[in-house]
């Protein structure tokens, strides 16, 4: 007799034995109609994802490592970041701030990870380039990470690309301002090389308005302006004006990156608390000087990446806090050092650091052979027409990098974005859709608006997979576009495991080494921390849930996934407590 | 605890169905489905009054799928122990079976009979649930209950004022070759503990704390997170004895305080903070003893 029969021995007129035996099972009993609450699985978003201003699908791929699939998990990323090779390396990584695991033990190392990743997809070759679709054509104006991004989100819509590069070769400030110890040419090389095998035209050696005019660019149906930031601000130091041993930061580390190697002298200053001030001073210590960074304020506002910051020390290099730089010291008509203010916080100004104030009276010499200014970089927009209205240096953009002059689009270091190459492809990748969008309105599809905060991960940056309605490789099950937090997990099911922290360069001469100091992860050790990872939000499968449910609702299904009975869940709410990722809510919708 | 740990160690194959009428977060059933996962399904199952004889299902149903039989309130052991016997006289070596009873099953009105299948070394596992009163029949005080509850026969004017029984001890003084204790919060440790008591022969001992959100006056959803606090804060730790003599822990009990444990409870609201502070020194002192024991290993 089956368990679900109902027939009952004693209406269908059999003997009832003597000791009363049971023979049907109490799946007829539907206890799930005592219950006024039912659960529901709902995969949320990864503080990860939301915190990263590329906009990657983080805890997508790490869910795909965890589940052994490494080319999958390649793939995800690389439909998101077109250069993860040089994020792995360079990105400042808000997402590890936002981790959740650093409410348990300590945030997954998402940037080795990523490196990993990075430079696996590099080793392979590279993928046919994507069929061109579209009949139009986009220019790029700049090849750093914002142009290199938006032309290879546009290139994979389907459009023909051209990037116009003013220097010799490609890469922008990746290649111009980031030193080699933290990116090795032959990985930037390498990254750019498959970014133009998505079918990419780059033509090095030719500034906008000064090789060719702005007219050059009428031939095409957009335009995607990321010129970079190349000016150094005026130092402001009182008599520095032809002293050719007071010199902008950025045209320093320009001439070390293209492989010179000036003349320092012994004692270097270095004016600046930001990553072109860590790059200058590590790249002078490598050129055997003593290196000393004066900084106005104190490490706490620094706006340098902590990381670099730390390595910076580590390296030697010296930290005179709380000084600014006034006047240039001359003996005999020669420089010999300059003069310094003490200076103490005040009051907060507009963005939120203190400020730093003079101390009256409170002054001191350094001596120094040259002075490196990094205290920030203007943007030449002069090519620009008039039609692009610019404000305080900076192109004006909308959400998706419209300026005031269509077809023109800007982003990068030239709108006003946090200075980072990963806000710079999160920016290439917006103009890319607003690029989209635009041209296909123009060719008179019904495309309507660009929902932005459907494809954006919880309000961070868009997803071009979103966006382009690409099948996710995750089953996700009832997906809310929310970020769950660290107290809507369960941290008893997890366990303390220590981070893999990168390996390092150790007892080797910095003065004069300019290889790579930072070599990442094993794959091994990669692949383990990946595992580390929550999957905050996201139902990976673990079954706590069969587990704790006292009914026995719930069941597997073919794809995967899992399935609540409500005939027999009676609403105790065991499985969404104890669901380790916050995957599971209790809802009475639909009751 | 990884998503493989869980796979790993615990079987898939459920031999409890839905439909049974337990309570909503009711620990029992959980309890019930894990040692029947872990036995399989030539298993046979003894139970006595308590409250699973209701959560089985009313007569025709059954909600295992494995034979189980209902006796009277005293007799756990006993018919175990008859049901092993006539097993063996049919050639059958290979089916367990166990017994499983309530805390009033167990401590109270099923000791003697337990005592003596014990003392016997009858083969069987015996299983206490313990949701530390006679829940079914309406909160009535077991000796079990622990000092300081609130239940119906120990109202908040006069609360329960006998320590829980040590059956772990009198359970252990019988030198059976294994005794447990194991929780619902902590699946592979009782997966585990029964998968060893199953290889072993002769009586086998394992008390489950089961909490109960009527009886305990909780919320549904904290069956899992109270259980898994007992444990913690050292109220039930989690141990086995071999022989009635090799004490040892099997997980860690970080410890702290039990206020929040106790507050969580409303059976344990009307308490005043000396005598939660009571309650902490027992605890911290029997944990004391425990310790001793599994260091000195009696």
């Amino acid at each position: 007799m089956s368990e679900r029969d109902l027939t009952r021995p004693h209406e269908t007129g059999r003997r009832i034995p003597p000791v009363a035996i049971s023979e049907t099972s109490t799946l007829v009993n539907q206890t799930g109609s005592w219950k006024y609450i039912m659960p529901r699985y709902q995969d949320g978003v990864a503080p990860c994802n939301a915190g990263c201003p590329v906009g990657i699908d983080i805890e997508g791929y790490m869910y795909l490592i965890g589940q052994g699939r490494l080319q999958d998990a390649a793939d995800l990323l690389i439909r998101e970041n077109p250069m993860p090779a040089v994020t792995g390396r360079v990105c400042h990584h808000p997402c590890e701030d936002s981790c959740n695991r650093a409410s348990l033990d300590e945030a997954v190392a998402i940037h080795s990870v990523e490196r990993r990743l990075g430079d696996m997809i590099l080793a392979a070759p590279p993928p046919p380039a994507p069929e061109r679709t579209r009949t139009e054509t986009v220019a790029v104006i700049g090849s750093g990470p914002a142009g290199l991004s938006c032309a290879c989100f546009l290139a994979r819509f389907g459009y023909g690309v051209t990037v116009f590069e003013a220097a010799p070769e490609a890469g922008g400030m990746l290649r111009l301002g980031i030193p080699e110890y933290r990116l090795p040419r032959a990985i930037l090389d390498r990254q750019i090389e498959r970014i133009e095998a998505e079918g990419i035209e780059i033509r090095i050696s030719t500034r906008i308005g000064t090789d060719v005019p702005w007219a050059v660019l009428d031939g095409f149906d957009a335009v995607f302006v990321a010129p970079g930031a190349h000016m150094g601000k005026d130092s402001r130091i009182e008599g520095a004006e032809g002293v050719p041993e007071i010199r902008p930061g950025l045209e320093f580390l320009k001439e070390v990156n293209a492989g010179g190697r000036p003349e320092l002298g012994d004692h270097v200053i270095v004016v600046g608390g930001g990553n072109t001030a860590m790059d200058c001073a590590r790249s002078a210590l490598r050129l055997g000087a003593d290196v000393t960074v004066l900084y106005r304020r104190t490490p706490r506002e620094m706006p340098a990446i902590p990381q670099e910051a730390r390595e910076t020390k580590e390296e030697g290099v010296k930290f005179e806090f709380l000084a600014a730089p006034t006047a240039v010291e001359m003996e005999d008509g020669e420089f010999v050092g300059i003069t310094c203010q003490r200076m103490e916080l005040g009051p907060p100004d507009d963005s939120g650091r203190r400020r730093p104030v003079p101390i009256e009276g409170d002054v001191f010499s350094m001596k120094a052979d040259t002075v490196l200014t990094a205290i920030g970089e203007d943007c030449d927009l002069s090519f620009l027409p008039d039609e692009v209205r610019t404000n305080w240096g900076l192109v004006e953009v909308e959400a998706l990098g419209e300026s005031t002059s269509a077809p023109v689009f800007a982003g990068g270091d030239a709108v006003d974005l946090p200075r980072s190459v990963a806000d710079a492809l999160g920016a290439g990748k917006r103009a890319a859709i607003g690029i989209d969008h635009y041209l296909r309105k123009e060719a008179g599809e019904d495309v309507g608006e660009v929902p932005l905060d459907d494809l954006r991960f919880a309000g961070g940056n868009v997803s071009a997979m979103r966006y382009a309605k690409d099948e996710d490789p995750i089953p996700r099950e009832a997906p809310v576009n929310d970020v769950v937090t660290w107290d809507q997990m369960n941290p008893h099911h997890y366990r303390s495991v220590p981070r893999h922290e990168d390996h390092f360069h150790a007892g080797i001469d910095l003065r004069s080494a300019f290889g790579e100091t930072n070599f990442g992860l094993s794959q091994k050790e990669a692949i383990e921390e990946a595992e580390r990872c929550l999957n905050c939000g996201v139902c990976n499968r673990c079954e706590l849930c069969l587990i704790f449910c006292p009914d026995m609702a719930i069941s597997r299904r073919e794809d995967g996934g899992f399935e609540i009975d409500m005939r027999y869940c009676k609403g105790c709410g065991l499985c969404a407590a104890e669901c380790p990722r916050g995957a599971i809510v209790m809802t009475r919708e639909g009751m | 605890m990884s998503q493989t740990i869980i796979k790993q160690h615990i079987p898939r194959d459920d031999l409890l169905a839905s439909g049974h009428l337990a309570c909503p977060g009711c620990a029992a059933p959980i309890a019930m489905n894990l040692v029947l996962k872990a036995l399989g399904p030539e298993t046979m199952v003894v139970l006595p009054a308590c409250c699973w004889s209701i959560i089985a299902g009313p007569w025709p149903q059954s909600s295992l799928r494995v034979p189980l039989y209902h006796t009277a309130f005293e007799t756990a052991a006993a018919v175990a122990s008859g049901i092993k016997a006539g097993l063996q006289s049919r050639g059958d070596t290979e089916t367990t079976v166990i017994a499983w009873a309530g805390d009033g099953g167990t401590f109270d009105i099923g000791l003697q009979a337990l005592s003596g299948a014990a003392e016997r070394n009858e083969d069987f596992i015996y299983f206490c649930y313990d949701n530390e009163a006679y829940m079914n029949t309406g909160i009535q005080r077991s000796s079990a209950t622990p000092w300081g509850a609130w239940t119906t026969t120990t109202p908040t004017s006069d609360p329960e004022h006998q320590p829980k029984k040590d059956i772990m001890a009198i359970m252990a003084a019988h030198r059976i070759p294994y005794a447990a204790t194991a929780s619902v919060a902590y699946p592979v440790d009782l997966v585990q503990k029964v998968e060893k008591a199953r290889t072993i022969r002769g009586t086998r001992f394992i008390h489950i704390l089961a909490p109960c959100p009527p009886g305990w006056k909780t919320q549904n959803d904290e069956t899992i997170d109270l259980a898994r606090m007992a444990v913690e804060r050292r109220i039930f730790p989690l141990l086995e004895v071999e022989n009635g003599g090799e004490w040892r822990f099997t997980v860690d009990h970080p410890g702290g305080p039990v206020e929040p444990y106790l507050r969580r409870q409303a059976r344990f609201r009307h308490l005043n903070e000396v005598q939660v502070e009571h309650i902490q020194r027992e605890v911290d002192a029997r944990w004391k003893i425990l310790s001793n024991r599994v260091k000195h290993g009696t």
